[in-house]
């Protein structure tokens, strides 16, 4: 780049400091406010005898909704603020009359816009470890915490900036690229929550959750930035978000080049974009609608209310931006056809060509079956048996997997739909195949009607001594204290230590646990008499109630004048 | 030299610009005339490198304008709206042209400083309209471009800072050979600045002409002869329009001075006046095939 054109980018960046300057500046007080004057104030408010020094582990525990929030929103201002020139008629015009190419300019004020966000984090790091080492203080955190908290969040804002700068050049107004961009930092979790949300309504027993509950979140880089505070950035990640933002400058570049100077006003900047965002915001408040209705009605006539009215309402928005005036519904013939895809498309997966909702397998293939009201064992099972009641659980016994079988072929049978009064249980089935298949599926069902099929299985003895750690064989450390307590006060009214009475209660409350009918442990909203909480040898302890049910050990009570205790 | 060749932009479905033509010779003022929405400002946009035409080329000096800097440093363009950015100052404004223009001359800068008198450490913003428009062109004539595009000027100025700037414009072409086209909806406005009138109606050139040959090429003359017009004379001279008062007859005629009034003399007229013919009055005549236009631009 020879003299002259150095000096056409000096022009350039003199002109933004006049104009958007003021962004590093905001930027470098929000962070010297969420980092560095904490830091001050702790030290201010340090009191030796007390040792009052702040708890952090690293430096995102200082303020982390707040660091959050900035990582966040600044860069997005930054890139709105160095691409504001071509989202304005009048400066559109006259910046694309200059002398400058135009891959030379965007990368002239990518280059300014992202120095609004280096120069001000390095100054806050600067400033961080100067307090830190400056302060005499024993500071839980130093200069390396520092040093990744500046390199994690220079990256963050660095790849939300160059998601702003793509979007800047793909819209022609400002307002419209701040939305957008935000928009496209949620869409990879958003759009995945709201197609297998919807799924789930469409096809009868589609576990959303399962493919809901894994990582999805770490996707959205605002939520990702929160987590930092106990998940560090991988290297695998940052160089993903590098090589991110290198394709968004690419990619920015590239459209460029070929976006038209008259798009700035504009709501999109090519005309190849208008029919994909008109039918893509219809899509998804399509989706929007059927998750919400679906959520609080879960009734067939609301929710196709909800696909209708939202879709409807995105596409007119959506109308409405392209257009820039409210007076759209000449075109109403657009909407009329994506509706009919739709309704086709929701007809066609409500139809279940490939037979999703009637597989059941049989049973000479089933290896064993899960049975619970979460995903969580299935997808981790070695984490199974780690509770005291173990509602998630796998059975391999023939009378269970019989049992389970004959509760899914049932349900697949009547579908019920759940209503949003009464009683209503999660229910998750899976099985895992001889042949390693594994298929899972959720429902929601009320509970009366299949209490039978409750009963069967939750009542078995396989599933009761998996559910109680008291019932499991080596499931606890053998058993030093045992204490009741009154529910209300918390005071231990009867307190045994003696071996051969504890083993004696133990026994009692064995049998107690063995009787209990399902009723009590799918309802849970019994009565607690008392408290029972058992210390075992290790040092830990665990409680169960005392309640109606536990005939055995009121008895053993009563029977040794103890029972008066706990009633009074 | 500016040349445009079949230029054509579309903005949506709107053909703005259709198949368009144009050549403006080095060191002339080019008048591009026509009726609001006629294509003119799009046109001008497409030249000076802010809008890319669709199809067609636009070259200055046979290189292509967009996304040319070597092009773009040698041409300016001062739009209807004139922008600055917010909050700038004329003097803020000047380094910044200082620093994107090779051509840009402080000691031009500052002997204009005289003919404009604002205030060079005033917020442009602040400035009324007609002021903004001046502080434009002090800032144009400052860069020293050897073309210079502007859609409607002289719109908002008074009529003695628009004698004043057609001045130094004139000025500057006589010294600087610059080339300047200029857009305006009213032929009077343009009469004594420009060499070239092109018309542009419905987004193209319908015509293009030299305003010298052009008066030069049609008379206004007044004649009187005994015993009336003579037939054999409507058939040797090219009568454009023909009017009678009385015994005396008004003509206008294509063709150069000398030749018309020798062969009107030779009929032994009573009287024989050549009478001057404003600009618009050969406009009238010469676009005889795009009435349409004729009207709003004559008015």
């Amino acid at each position: 780049m020879s003299a002259k054109r150095l000096s056409a980018n000096r022009a350039m960046w003199t002109q933004n400091v006049r104009q958007i300057g003021w962004i590093a500046i905001i930027h470098l007080l929000l962070w010297l406010a969420a980092i560095v004057l904490p830091i001050g104030l702790s030290y201010s408010q340090y009191d030796p005898k007390v040792g009052n020094v702040p708890q952090w582990k690293n430096v995102y525990y200082i303020s982390n909704g707040f660091e959050t929030l900035i990582a966040w929103l600044v860069p997005i201002l930054a890139a709105a603020g160095v691409l504001r020139y071509m989202h304005e008629k009048r400066s559109a015009d006259f910046i694309h009359s200059l002398p400058i190419r135009r891959t030379e300019l965007l990368v002239g004020q990518v280059l300014f816009g992202w120095m609004l966000l280096i120069v001000p984090l390095a100054v806050t790091a600067l400033a961080a470890i100067g307090c830190l080492y400056g302060l005499d203080l024993p500071w839980p955190i130093g200069a390396a915490d520092v040093g990744r908290w500046f390199g994690e969040t220079l990256v963050m804002e660095t790849v939300i900036f160059a998601l702003g700068i793509v979007v800047g050049v793909l819209v022609g107004q400002s307002v419209m690229h701040v939305v957008l961009t935000n928009i496209f930092l949620v869409f990879p979790a958003g759009i995945m929550v709201l197609m297998f949300s919807n799924l789930s309504l469409l096809l009868y027993g589609f576990p959303d959750t399962y493919y809901l509950s894994s990582e999805l979140d770490q996707w959205v880089i605002p939520i990702r930035y929160a987590m930092l505070t106990n998940q560090a950035l991988s290297a695998g990640e940052i160089g993903m978000l590098l090589l991110l933002s290198l394709l968004f400058f690419g990619l920015s570049i590239w459209l460029y080049e070929r976006r038209p100077t008259e798009a700035a006003g504009q709501a999109l900047a090519f005309s190849v974009l208008r029919p994909l965002f008109v039918y893509g915001v219809a899509f998804c408040s399509w989706l929007v609608g059927g998750f919400y209705f679906g959520q609080v009605e879960r009734e067939w006539g609301w929710i196709v209310f909800g696909y209708v009215a939202f879709s409807l309402v995105g596409y007119a928005i959506a109308q409405m931006a392209i257009a820039k005036t409210w007076r759209v519904f000449h075109r109403w013939k657009g909407y009329v056809g994506f509706a009919a895809t739709m309704a086709l498309l929701c007809l066609l997966v409500r139809f279940d060509p490939t037979g999703y909702e009637q597989r059941v397998p049989a049973l000479a293939d089933i290896k064993q079956v899960y049975f619970g009201q979460s995903m969580m064992n299935w997808e981790y099972p070695d984490r199974m048996g780690s509770s005291f009641e173990e509602y998630d659980q796998f059975l391999r016994t023939k009378d269970n997997i019989k049992a389970v079988r004959a509760f899914h072929e049932q349900l697949v049978h009547d579908q019920p739909l759940p209503s949003r009064f009464g009683n209503i249980q999660p229910i998750v089935i899976g099985y895992v195949l001889k042949d390693g298949t594994r298929l899972i599926r959720r429902y929601e069902v009320p509970i009366e009607p299949y209490m039978p099929y409750f009963q069967r299985i939750m009542g078995s003895k396989e599933y009761k001594q998996q559910y109680y750690l008291l019932l499991r064989p080596g499931g606890y450390s053998p058993i030093r204290q045992v204490t009741i307590r009154n529910v209300e006060t918390g005071w231990a009214e009867v307190v045994l230590a003696e071996p051969k009475e504890i083993e004696s209660f133990v026994q009692a409350l064995k049998q107690d646990l063995w009787n209990e009918p399902v009723e009590d442990i799918i309802g849970g909203g019994r009565a607690w008499q008392g408290n029972i909480e058992l210390l075992q040898s290790d040092g830990d302890s665990f409680s169960l109630p005392l309640d109606e049910y536990n005939l055995h050990v009121r008895q053993w009570l009563e029977e040794r004048h103890m029972w008066e205790k706990i009633e009074k | 030299m500016i040349q445009l060749v079949d230029v054509t932009k579309t903005f949506d479905r709107f053909a703005a610009v259709k198949g368009a033509n144009m050549m403006v010779p080095k060191g002339a003022i080019y008048g591009l005339l026509g009726p609001n929405g006629a294509g003119k400002t799009t046109l001008l946009k497409m030249m000076a490198g802010i809008l890319r035409q669709d199809r067609g080329t636009i070259t200055v000096d046979g290189e292509d304008v967009w996304e040319n800097v070597r092009v773009k440093q040698r041409l300016l363009f001062l739009p209807d709206f004139v922008y600055f950015f917010p909050h700038a100052t004329i003097r803020q404004m000047a380094d910044f042209y200082e620093q994107l223009y090779p051509s840009f001359s402080r000691g031009r800068f500052t002997e204009l400083r005289s003919a404009f008198s604002l205030d060079v450490d005033q917020k442009i913003q602040q400035f009324s309209k007609g002021m903004q428009r001046q502080a434009a062109f002090w800032l144009a004539f400052s860069v020293q471009p050897d073309v210079l595009i502007m859609d409607e000027p002289l719109d908002g100025l008074d009529a003695f800072v628009r004698r004043h700037v057609k001045q130094l414009l004139i000025e500057e072409v006589a010294e600087r050979e610059m080339t300047v086209v200029i857009s305006s909806h009213n032929l009077r406005e343009l009469e004594d600045l420009c060499d070239i009138v092109g018309l542009m109606a419905q987004g193209t050139v319908r015509m293009e002409r030299d305003l010298n040959e052009l008066r030069a090429g049609m008379h206004k003359i007044q004649v009187a002869f005994r015993g009336g017009f003579p037939s054999e004379l409507a058939e040797r001279l090219d009568i454009v329009h023909r009017e009678e008062r009385g015994s005396i007859v008004l003509l206008v005629v294509r063709g150069e001075k000398r030749s018309i009034e020798e062969t009107v003399s030779s009929f032994a007229p009573l009287i024989l006046d050549v009478l001057p013919l404003s600009l618009e009055e050969i406009f009238v005549y010469e676009m005889g095939d795009v009435v349409d236009v004729r009207e709003t631009v004559v008015g």
